[in-house]
């Protein structure tokens, strides 16, 4: 099927993708010399800035941006340290403005389409400059929710009990700090813990004593060694990971606090977990402390532990499980089929669903329909119950996807949804579906099935009053295939600021395409209305219409760039599947800053084009997607230096 | 090695003991607080400023309403600039808030990161904030959760105005009912319904184990990871030192049972105001609930410092005002009544609540004023202009008198300065040393104020 041309002015990461055959995802275990066609790609790179896009800048560029910052625009920065993420954008949108010929200014001198031609392939290159590297792997500090359930694992109680903590951004490059706020809370909380599930004589509960403590004699004065190996196993358990000598010996300090202040040795035993419970090493998944004097390599593989509590943490949002721990114990979980058959077993377990609820719904936006705002006039049935019945159908289906390992493409065409009485009047479907419980439906009407015809989805890119077609436009853009449409450029009169008398009687449909006239907008908006106008027989919440509030009919018809034409919804979710590569990529990306808890940069752009390949040559399949990115080289290393 | 020598190797400062800074004299004047609270986008600057110094108090225009009767509490000086955006022309938003605190742009080789600079409210709260429980308080009506990067800038720029330094955006609480139980817990009250007892006093020597151990932890980290570790000891001894402070307070609050007069409070102040957290989710219930924490934690010194961001610069509405459209989207009105009239009403809504905080500080007494006097609140926006992203004049009000070094009542039409003059002259005021100038600041403005 013909793709239509994506606009190298809305690239998000270069077009150029350079595959390397030989290298495999789960490779990059051992630490291993960087591939040739990469050492070489950077050399070039290197090499291309220096001798051509150096004097490019310096002709046609520095006379407005560099000391003077015309437009806010300087090279300034970004030359002392071209491949630093920090200037992606400025690249990035130079790029765009030197390939839509907007830069330089008409009166200016102009380069030549070659020399367009070498800045655009450089900046698609940009990623070579990067070397080889796992990234600043920060500590990753729990989250709310991951704290929550942390908890419930290590002591039965209610996630809910870390809910006076902050929100938080989820995913990728969060706040990954902790303020004195939070650490307030997190000794509070400990305390709410212990006054939960203490009895009434002030004691854990013996199941949760011993899987914390080991097996406690039950002696009048523990002994030392007793002690120790209590310290030694509540580390293991609320560290998740074996303590280092000292570490250990900390808590046992604790313990002794406790008994020379005169407390009995179950209390001792309780501040030491009070301890525990307030350590960098709960709160941050922290590698163990190296030993001895010899210094670390620059970049090392994390240890199994570590890799166990990663692996957890991103899939179930909570601490490894007994298998988890007992394969990381055996040293045997980094290795790559060990690896692939636990992530298998992960995505069968319940606890997976935090992966729609940590990723899933920040990806399609759905975290954002409990609190949005919607005009209660005109959508009086957009009640907090449809808003949960909504974000449930995203999570099954989503859920759907993971479990049968069904190609990504399904996300965008397919004919299944999941429904209750609650939705079905949304589809027309409140004759067959019946009673509050989600259950699977299959489609006839080819228009429904899909994220772009779902209604939470439809709902949260609306105005609260309207739907709006350049937002749906510009979320299939950017959430659906990965592109990076940029704001309007300033002093372009947006919808409702259109001159009334020129505009007076026409539809919302033809008001838009005014847009398409001015070629500066008509950059952009020549994608993003017709998928925005393909979706308006949806209403703001996603019910089907013919005629928009206005009365006229809706036109659903439209073409996109390359020809390709479509009469209904349905065939324009037919043509944005069809874009399989950048559905692909788009999910690896997201997914994998997620995973990492931080912005791709640098090396992680050349680590996507590895991850694709495997993911393509296995048809797209979800499960391939999600085991390629844990066996990926940035999720299993990190840098112990700057 | 014990644990201050660790903290020393690294380059964190010991606090005084908290028991010799908080014995302050009985005789000492009430102390001067420091207040800010936020909106974003900017106004319609014709609905802001006053017409003249002349009409100022007898007619002040639409937006300025809600202030008469406090009018003469209040002054306005036109002529701030703020800072000049370049090389982030393309991010207003993410300056916007970020800047207003600290007067200097994001580190434009590190955009990507938060590196910045400390912003105005936590120097005060380094330096007043010795003589309090609570160093400062931070608080906003939305989680700072706004995900965007323009011209690369980091995110936690667009929802963060208080930096305890270059490199740490402070998160604000958003819960009431947190903010209250840190408030009573300060106060020694920790037996408050729904509360943890008493602290332990054996935590804060658990504590300080727990930061002797994070040492060899640190030593196998990366600079970066090391980093988020030190923080993460920041807050620990911060921690700490609140449990002491709160355990200062116990004890005064058992002297006072027992008859002993405090040294805290003097017998005609008014007694701590009454908060109640609403039920139900309407803006202005809740904005006043934050006002009221404020003025309550103001009013028992729990804390001399106070941000408040009001609203923050991305998909907010005001369903209260009887329209649904966002803050944002009005502002670009190209002067179109109906968008101008929104964005007026938005102004005139958040200037409402700061005046309802600032009558209600009005007319509580203290020492031998109002706990007004003894304040400086600020309530301001970080563009001037949301249509145009400008900046050159900062619409922003003060009100108080900061313990009589701000002179109130007074309209200046063509103050010369920048946003970091300005905030040097309010922390000036406060009697908080400066060591360098803030941000832009190249003058103090002490004979404007």
């Amino acid at each position: 099927m013909t793709e239509f041309p994506s606009l190298p002015r809305l690239r998000a990461f270069g077009i150029a993708l350079v595959l390397f055959p030989g290298a495999t995802v789960l490779s990059g275990l051992a630490a291993e010399p960087a591939s040739d066609p990469e050492t070489a790609a950077r050399a070039a790179a290197k090499r291309t800035y220096e001798t051509r896009v150096v004097p490019f800048l310096k002709t046609y560029c520095s006379a407005c941006h560099e000391d003077k910052q015309k437009g806010g625009v300087t090279f300034r920065y970004a030359k002392r340290d071209p491949g630093s993420p920090a200037f992606r954008s400025i690249w990035k949108t130079s790029l765009s403005n030197v390939e839509s010929e907007a830069m330089p200014p008409e009166d200016e001198k102009q380069p030549t389409p070659e020399e367009r031609k070498m800045f655009a392939d450089w900046v698609n290159g940009l990623k070579y400059l990067s070397p080889k590297d796992p990234g600043a792997f920060v500590i990753h500090r729990l989250s709310k929710t991951e704290y929550g359930n942390t908890l419930r694992d290590l002591f039965g109680v209610d996630p809910g009990i870390a809910s006076e903590l902050p929100d938080e951004v989820p995913g990728a490059g969060y706040l990954n700090s902790i303020s004195p706020v939070q650490m307030e809370q997190y000794l509070d909380i400990a305390n709410k813990v212990l006054d939960e599930i203490l009895t009434t004589d002030g004691k854990l509960p013996s199941q949760i004593e011993s899987q914390l403590f080991g097996p406690v004699p039950a002696t009048a004065k523990l002994s030392e060694e007793s002690i120790r190996q209590s310290a030694v196993q509540l580390a293991r358990r609320t560290f998740r990971r074996p303590p280092s000598d000292s570490e250990a010996a900390l808590l046992v300090k604790v313990f002794r606090l406790a008994r020379d202040n005169g407390k009995s040795d179950p209390e001792s035993l309780l501040l030491m977990l009070k301890a525990a419970l307030v350590s960098p090493q709960f709160l941050f998944i922290t590698p163990i402390p190296a030993t001895g004097n010899a210094p670390l390599p620059e970049i090392v593989p994390l240890d199994d532990d570590q890799l166990a509590s990663r692996l957890s943490y991103f899939l179930w949002a909570t601490m490894p499980d007994s298998t988890l721990t007992d394969l990381a114990a055996a040293g045997t979980l980094h290795q790559p089929e060990v690896l692939r058959a636990q992530v298998r077993r992960m995505l069968a377990d319940p606890r997976s669903r935090a992966l729609f609820d940590g990723f899933g719904a920040q990806w399609l936006g759905l975290d954002k329909l409990a609190t949005k705002t919607f005009d209660a006039a005109k959508f009086p049935g957009m009640t907090q119950t449809l808003r949960t019945a909504m974000y449930d159908e995203a999570r099954l289906f989503f859920a759907d996807i993971v479990a049968n390992n069904r190609s990504l493409t399904t996300f965008v065409d397919c004919d299944f949804s999941y429904l209750n009485e609650t939705l079905a009047p949304l589809y027309g479907l409140e004759k067959t579906v019946t009673g509050p419980a989600m259950r699977k439906v299959r489609f006839t009407n080819e228009n429904r099935g899909g994220i772009l015809a779902m209604p939470g989805i439809l709902a949260t890119t609306s105005f609260p009053n309207r739907t709006s077609p350049v937002n749906r436009g510009v979320w299939v853009l950017e959430q659906v295939l990965g592109q990076h449409v940029p704001p309007a450029p300033a002093n372009v009169p947006s919808l409702d600021k259109q001159d009334q008398k020129t505009v007076a009687g026409l539809t919302l449909r033809q008001r838009t395409e005014l847009h398409r006239t001015n070629p500066v907008c008509a950059n952009c908006h020549k994608i993003l209305d017709p998928i925005g106008f393909g979706l308006e027989n949806f209403d703001a919440i996603g019910r089907w219409r013919d005629a928009d509030e206005t009365g006229g009919t809706i036109d659903p018809t439209g073409e996109l760039p390359g020809n390709l034409r479509f009469q209904s919804p349905g065939e324009l979710k037919r043509i944005i599947a069809s874009r399989s590569a950048d559905l692909c990529r788009n999910l690896t990306e997201k997914m994998l800053a997620y995973a990492l808890g931080r912005p791709l940069e640098g090396y992680d752009e050349i680590v996507v084009d590895q991850l694709t390949q495997t993911i393509k040559e296995d048809n797209y399949r979800m499960q391939t997607l999600i085991s390629a990115i844990v066996g990926s080289y940035p999720f299993t290393h990190r840098r112990t230096k700057e | 090695m014990d644990r201050r020598t660790c903290l020393r190797g690294l380059g964190a400062s010991l606090a005084l003991p908290l028991l010799d800074v908080m014995a302050e004299s009985k005789a000492a004047k009430p102390p001067v607080r420091l207040g800010f609270m936020y909106m974003p986008h900017g106004v319609i600057m014709n609905h802001f400023w006053p017409t003249s110094p002349e009409t100022y108090l007898t007619s002040p225009p639409r937006n300025l309403e809600s202030l008469k009767g406090v009018l003469e509490q209040c002054l306005l000086m036109k002529g701030i600039a703020g800072v000049n955006p370049a090389p982030f022309n393309g991010a207003p938003h993410a300056l916007e808030l970020s800047t207003w605190l600290t007067a200097t742009l994001p580190n434009a080789d590190r955009r990507n990161q938060v590196n910045i600079a400390i912003s105005a409210d936590q120097i005060a709260a380094n330096s007043i904030g010795a003589f309090t429980a609570l160093p400062s308080l931070e608080l906003a009506t939305m989680p700072q959760t706004h995900k965007e990067n323009q011209e690369g800038l980091h995110e936690a720029y667009y929802s963060h105005c208080s930096y305890s330094s270059p490199t740490q955006a402070l998160p604000a609480e958003t819960n009431p009912r947190t903010v209250l139980n840190r408030i009573f817990q300060s106060q020694g009250q920790g037996a408050q319904p729904g509360l943890r007892r008493t602290s332990d006093p054996l935590e804060r020597s658990m504590l300080d184990l727990v930061l002797g151990g994070a040492k060899d932890l640190r030593s196998s980290l990366g600079e970066s990871d090391r980093h988020k570790l030190d923080e993460y000891l920041d807050s620990v001894r911060f921690l700490e030192r609140r449990i002491a402070a709160i355990e200062s307070r116990q004890a005064e609050a058992a002297k006072r049972a027992a008859g002993v007069t405090s040294t805290k409070r003097s017998g005609s102040d008014s007694v701590p105001i009454q908060v109640v957290i609403p039920e139900g989710d309407r803006r202005s219930d809740y904005m006043r609930v934050m006002c009221d924490l404020t003025i309550l934690a103001f009013q028992t010194d729990t804390t001399r410092v106070s941000t408040y961001i009001g609203s923050t610069p991305n998909g907010v509405s005001y369903p209260e005002l009887g329209f649904t459209d966002q803050h944002h989207s009005q502002t670009h009105h190209n002067n179109e009544t109906e968008k101008v009239d929104k964005v007026s009403k938005i102004t005139a809504f958040n200037i409402s609540q700061f005046a309802y905080m600032i009558k209600r500080m009005h007319n509580l007494r203290e020492g031998d004023g109002t706990l007004l006097d003894n304040c400086i609140m600020m309530w301001g926006s970080g563009l001037e202009d949301g249509n145009a992203h400008s900046r050159a004049n900062l619409p922003f009000i003060l009100a108080g008198r900061g313990g009589g070094s701000v002179r109130p009542g007074r309209f200046l039409t063509n103050t010369s300065g920048n946003q970091g003059d300005l905030l040097g002259t309010l922390l000036t005021c406060a009697r908080i040393p400066l060591d360098r100038p803030i941000g832009i600041a190249n003058k103090l403005l002490m004979d404007a104020i």
